[in-house]
């Protein structure tokens, strides 16, 4: 009974304060949302518009590629279904100076007024037409000005060079260089998710997850222990017939009651507005995300154990917080690490659970052996467990 | 003068007593360099991508060899497609080619979904040249790539630092006042203060001054750190950078003050400058380009002072070109916000808790 009110309390009183609510439920679906919505659509065409700036010194009758390039630059600068195009393209006005126009265009670029100056420099097609009947490789080339810094920039870039190999091509199949029946077929085979559709979504759903049960873990368990002892409320506690261990036990249910409940709204909000599809009510996973849980409650009660005062508890949770959220490829796939860091990473608990929960739902492939993705994290349990029986002080007086 | 000496070195005090103020001050900005350097340097980089070749019987290997060679850091042939399948479910291999003479097929590792856009664009690049190989052909029309302002050069990394140096700037403007002075006036230290001839605006002042020189120190040590471990390339313009400063953190130090009076609790100040800077962190360009965002987020980023505050810095550390004008309006616009909010707000955020 006592322990049930011990978690009961536990609950409520976390979901009353506001600021619990925000860095508990609030900022992993924030988050979620975000993540999903920038890095979701990265390959894919977003909805942009680059302003983008043609000046064609090739625009003779017979230049055939710049009319060819001009022509496929236009059609991206076309509006479809009213939506906004893709080039806003700015041309030099009839009878302007282009050398002129293309200094003025280039200094809009610097500033970021331009995301790229295409140069269609005089003689172009000429050349190509040489190199086409074989006199030679072709000697002018089309100049795409970029500007540095500037991702917009590289984008834009990217799609022209796009355009230019496009319209290669065509001007390679008029002059009857490139066999269009003969055209190379290419195909896409995706591997790792089996016969579903995976998306980006899926491979952050475990992360985020991992994170909420982490900073809760980290932050709330402390928190509520060191301001509980500093502002005599644990003190309350100790003068009824409760102990320490069922003190403790209603503690970690209520805790993992919160947990379970942040489980429930981020898988919600995956499941049901981002569309995610990771398979997390498999017994397993199910059984991964609590032991999770417990290793961060644990790493929760080794805070508080070292910590003198609440501030300091709060202080140093935020100092391991960042190195062991991100050395733990929460969000990002760890890559090849120098050697002090690659060591944080293997030593850091959030790692191994991140391998595992991913390798049981399927959203990554593990590439640390089961018994290192239990057993760190279960010695971690049992090192914090031993250091706050050791060191955790109840009572301010004590 | 004398009071706000004393002032000037109380604050001081104050500030080398205060661990944790240090750490967040001086160590977050490192490791975040140190962390994601080390993570993410080759974001968005073909220089360590590993392929891997299956050749089917009767596929001719030459042309193969002959486009593919050079394009990435390795290439490992693999004698068939199960061979290939678990080389990328291993990681051994980042994606696979399966030529068959025909059909030239690129397989991906689906769940890499922040990896694969690299891949792609690299595979489409081989597609292209394997198709004018088969016919014996070279493009005719070629394209030149020119960098106009700017850091020719600038990687993902390049981008992130000064922005990370803008964020450390906004977090100590708000937190000098939703943070530390309102920590004052919870531990009632400034009753203390209020009851001396002390004015509010010299109590700020000082503040400010301590600020300057901590966000000043901190940034150049996140920078030193920056060029000398990643070996980036900064081409600081030193009047700009310190306009910059000065300018940014007052006028970050004024939006805190608005949030100290936003709240009834002293301690709800820090809280709520901890939430905004966190969500401005995300929606300001700060680690992914705004430009890859939808247009709703492209929108609020727009809205966020940390969206003007980075791209200040980008351009005061040669990373990003800008009409010089617009860096000054953007300076002169946080100093104006300082300027205008500090002495106008001193006197209601300077003062005790009502008892």
């Amino acid at each position: 009974m006592a322990v049930r009110s011990i978690a009961r309390a536990y609950i409520i009183t976390s979901l009353r304060e506001r600021i619990t609510l925000f860095w508990f439920l609030a900022f992993p679906l924030l988050l979620l949302v975000l993540l999903t919505f920038v890095f979701g659509n990265v390959g894919n065409s977003v909805r942009t518009s680059f302003d983008v700036t043609l000046v064609n010194f090739d625009d003779g009758r017979d230049a055939r590629a710049a009319a060819a390039l001009a022509g496929a630059m236009a059609t991206l600068a076309a509006t479809e279904d009213g939506t906004a195009p893709l080039f806003v393209l700015h041309l030099p006005p009839v009878d302007a100076d282009r050398s002129a126009f293309l200094v003025s265009e280039l200094n809009e670029l610097r500033v970021g007024r331009r995301a790229v100056v295409v140069e269609i420099p005089l003689g172009l097609s000429a050349s190509v037409d040489a190199a086409a009947r074989g006199a030679a490789s072709a000697t002018l080339a089309v100049e795409i000005h970029k500007s540095g810094g500037r991702t917009g920039s590289d984008m834009a870039a990217s799609i022209v060079e796009h355009v230019v190999a496009g319209v290669d091509r065509s001007l390679l199949v008029q002059y009857g260089l490139f066999d269009e029946s003969r055209t190379l077929r290419v195909e896409r085979l995706e591997l790792g998710a089996g016969a579903r559709t995976f998306r980006y979504v899926d491979f952050l759903l475990p992360g985020i997850l991992l994170m909420g049960f982490f900073t809760g873990g980290l932050f709330g368990v402390p928190g509520t222990l060191l301001f509980g002892r500093e502002r005599r409320i644990l003190r309350g506690y100790w003068v009824t017939p409760l102990d320490v261990p069922h003190y403790l036990a209603g503690f970690a249910l209520g805790h993992l009651g919160l947990c379970a409940i942040q489980f429930a709204c981020v898988w919600g909000v995956a499941r049901f507005a981002l569309g995610a599809d990771v398979p997390l009510w498999r017994p397993l996973v199910l059984a991964a995300l609590l032991f999770a849980a417990m290793t961060f409650l644990a790493i929760g009660f080794l805070v508080a154990a070292v910590a003198r005062t609440a501030n300091g508890g709060m202080a140093l949770a935020n100092v391991v917080n960042m190195p062991m959220m991100f050395l733990g490829g929460l969000f990002f796939p760890i890559g090849q690490l120098p050697g002090a860091l690659r060591a944080v990473m293997l030593a850091n608990p959030v790692t191994y659970l991140a391998d595992l929960l991913r390798g049981l739902t399927g959203t990554a492939a593990p590439v640390l052996p089961v018994a290192a993705s239990v057993g760190v994290p279960l010695a971690w349990i049992v090192v914090c467990a031993l250091v706050a029986a050791r060191r955790l002080q109840w009572d301010v007086s004590r | 003068m004398t009071a706000f000496r004393a002032l000037l070195r109380a604050e001081a005090a104050v500030l080398r007593r205060d661990r944790a103020s240090l750490v967040f001050t001086f160590l977050f900005p490192l490791l975040f360099i140190l962390i994601f350097g080390a993570m993410m340097s080759s974001v968005g980089s073909t220089e360590s991508t590993r392929l891997g070749v299956v050749v089917l019987d009767g596929a001719d290997r030459d042309v193969l060899d002959r486009v593919f060679a050079g394009s990435v850091a390795e290439i490992r042939h693999l004698a068939s497609r199960a061979e290939l399948e678990a080389a990328i479910d291993r990681r051994d291999v980042d994606f696979g080619a399966i030529w068959d003479g025909v059909t030239l097929g690129f397989a991906f590792d689906v769940r890499r979904t922040q990896d694969n856009f690299v891949f792609d664009e690299l595979a489409d690049g081989l597609a292209a040249q394997m198709d004018l190989a088969l016919q014996g052909r070279s493009p005719l029309l070629a394209s030149t790539v020119r960098i106009a302002g700017g850091e020719p050069d600038a990687s993902w990394l390049t981008l992130v630092v000064p922005g990370i140096l803008a964020f450390s700037v906004l977090s100590a403007g708000l937190f000098a006042i939703a943070g530390h002075l309102t920590s004052m006036k919870q531990r009632r230290l400034l009753d203390r203060f209020v009851v001396t001839p002390m004015r509010p605006t010299t109590l700020l002042a000082a503040i400010v001054v301590v600020r300057l020189v901590v966000v000043a120190v901190s940034t150049l040590m996140t920078l030193a750190v920056a060029t000398t471990l990643f070996r980036i390339r900064y081409d600081v313009s030193w009047v700009r950078y310190v306009a910059f400063l000065i300018s940014a953190t007052l006028g970050t130090m004024g939006m805190g003050a608005v949030f100290t009076l936003l709240v009834r609790q002293p301690s709800s100040a820090g809280n709520l400058a901890n939430i905004v800077s966190i969500l401005m962190m995300f929606t300001s360009g700060i680690y992914f380009p705004v430009e890859i965002m939808p247009p709703f987020l492209r929108g609020l980023s727009r809205a966020m002072p940390l969206t003007y505050m980075a791209d200040a810095m980008r351009y005061a550390t040669g990373v990003m070109d800008m009409q010089d004008s617009d860096f000054w309006l953007i300076c002169g616009a946080f100093l104006l916000l300082g300027l205008a909010l500090l002495p106008g707000l001193a006197r209601y955020i300077v003062r005790p808790l009502r008892r």
